[in-house]
């Protein structure tokens, strides 16, 4: 039950795209997650060497405040989550903890009337993507349940990202968002091989850790094989990707 | 039992947490030496990831099959059992006829094992993870080595929820994703410079973490510089130079 909820979300996900009349975005992802936590808005940070700093998405005016206020104090949740590379659950911001933490930020946050607040990395060990956060105007944790959501729409939303560091050729970003053979997207993260492959990759085509992961997800996707299949090869060092001829500008 | 290694295991991980340490780091040391403690052909540390998963944090071994063992057991086997109930689950003869978990049997005996122990790694009422032990020989392990093990399961356990020095009272799942994290960092580091030694993932491995013990670095610290940065020199396969060479400038 629990192995086919990334496959629930991701069609709840495909469905807020088609009703809006386009293709899946990263805002598809925070209107899911808003929805399935319970929560009164997300966002978007996208990470550069210098923490996460370009804001990709905001649900509403006050999820826009909250991105604005970190990077204008340069701490935060979703600084925390990105540098601890796990999810910071600031479920009161009015506690103790909260502001000794980020003493500057929550009380600015608090003004907004925000009062707890979720971040979630958007990593694959070395590779940071960015960070999908989430606000609620009353206090309480997550759910476990929700807890599950949020990580699993975290990852969802890290591959989103990284794809389009593919020149957008991978799969999810790109059509009606189904593979080749008319299935969901393979969301497949958390694969031993698909990160020992993800390393020997950077090597062999002379890429970052994060286009490595892209181009192992569009091969996979051109070839309308399981991602994990495509990284198995890799490592038992029976397949080899060379670098491409027309390479993509930064 | 060799009550002097018994001793040295505990002082040897005692000993480790007292410092800034690195979880997937210990979390290997304790597979190591759960292997050499219980006669064990292998061990391997799974923690459960909230997403509804139990994932690999460390094991004795690359052994593929192993690793594949503890996937197939997101579905079927002792240590699902374990997660679930709480409670040590033992596999005897997994190549006996009449199997509880078929496909992990069948996955199992092809690795080389015979018997399987999962013991659980507990915080409170919840279940974090498990402790599992194979051996290569059919028949259970003796009661004083189940003891032993579940006080290494424990002090995984332990070492779990301290190793971040614990600066703000973070949550479990929160300790779990950076552990889990580390785990992923570490192995990305393990591709690239399995393929740029052009060396295996063991090999990889212990060259990673040596040169992290030679350089007093964090193993996920170096792990994650060598990733980052492409210019990285590391020092060449199979010697220890007794000083390591020092990474390039680390990147953040």
């Amino acid at each position: 039950m629990t192995a086919r909820r990334p496959t629930v979300l991701w069609g709840m996900i495909a469905e807020h795209a088609a009703a809006a009349g386009r293709r899946v975005m990263i805002d598809d992802v925070c209107a899911v997650a808003v929805s399935s936590a319970q929560a009164s808005g997300a966002w978007v940070v996208a990470a550069s060497s210098r923490g996460p700093d370009f804001v990709m998405c905001v649900t509403d005016q006050v999820s826009e405040q909250l991105a604005e206020l970190q990077q204008m104090l340069g701490e935060g949740p979703c600084h925390d989550a990105l540098a601890a590379a796990a999810p910071v659950l600031a479920a009161d911001l009015r506690d103790q903890e909260s502001s000794r933490r980020w003493p500057a930020f929550a009380p600015e946050a608090r003004r907004t009337g925000t009062t707890a607040i979720f971040a979630f990395p958007l990593v694959i060990g070395a590779i940071q993507a960015g960070v999908i956060s989430l606000y609620r105007n009353s206090a309480g944790p997550l759910s476990s349940l929700q807890l599950r959501d949020c990580l699993l729409l975290a990852d969802t939303a890290t591959v989103l990202l990284l794809d389009s560091l593919d020149g957008g050729a991978a799969p999810t970003a790109s059509g009606d968002g189904t593979r080749p053979s008319g299935q969901s997207p393979d969301l497949a993260v958390h694969r031993v091989e698909i990160d020992q492959a993800t390393g020997m990759l950077s090597v062999q085509l002379r890429v970052t850790a994060g286009e490595a992961f892209a181009r192992l997800r569009a091969y996979a996707y051109a070839e309308d094989r399981r991602l994990a299949d495509v990284a198995g090869d890799i490592v038992a060092r029976r397949l080899r990707l060379e670098p491409d001829a027309p390479d993509i500008g930064p | 039992m060799d009550s002097e290694l018994l001793t040295d295991t505990f002082v040897d991980l005692a000993d480790t947490m007292v410092a800034d340490f690195d979880i997937i780091d210990f979390l290997h040391m304790l597979t190591d030496r759960s292997v050499a403690l219980l006669s064990a052909a292998a061990a391997g540390v799974v923690l459960a990831d909230p997403r509804g998963e139990l994932r690999v944090a460390a094991a004795s071994s690359e052994a593929a099959g192993l690793i594949e063992l503890f996937q197939i057991q997101n579905d079927e086997g002792p240590c699902l059992e374990c997660f679930r109930s709480g409670h040590a689950v033992t596999a005897p003869d997994l190549a006996g006829p009449e199997q509880q978990w078929p496909r992990f049997a069948d996955a199992a005996t092809e690795a080389g094992f015979r018997t399987v122990e999962a013991l659980p790694m507990r915080l409170r009422d919840q279940v974090i993870g498990a402790l599992n032990l194979f051996r290569a020989t059919p028949g259970p392990f003796e009661p004083e080595g189940l003891r032993v093990g579940q006080a290494l399961a424990d002090v995984a356990t332990i070492g779990l929820l301290q190793e971040r020095n614990l600066r703000h009272s973070e949550t479990i799942a929160e300790q779990l994703q950076a552990a889990l994290n580390s785990r992923v960092v570490i192995e990305q580091a393990k591709g690239k410079l399995a393929e740029r030694s052009a060396t295996d993932m063991d090999t990889a491995f212990r060259m990673l973490r040596d040169h992290a013990r030679n350089t007093n670095r964090r193993l996920t610290d170096v792990a994650r510089d060598f990733v980052d940065n492409p210019s990285t020199d590391f020092p060449s396969p199979p010697l220890r130079s007794p000083r390591g060479g020092r990474p390039g400038p680390a990147s953040g």
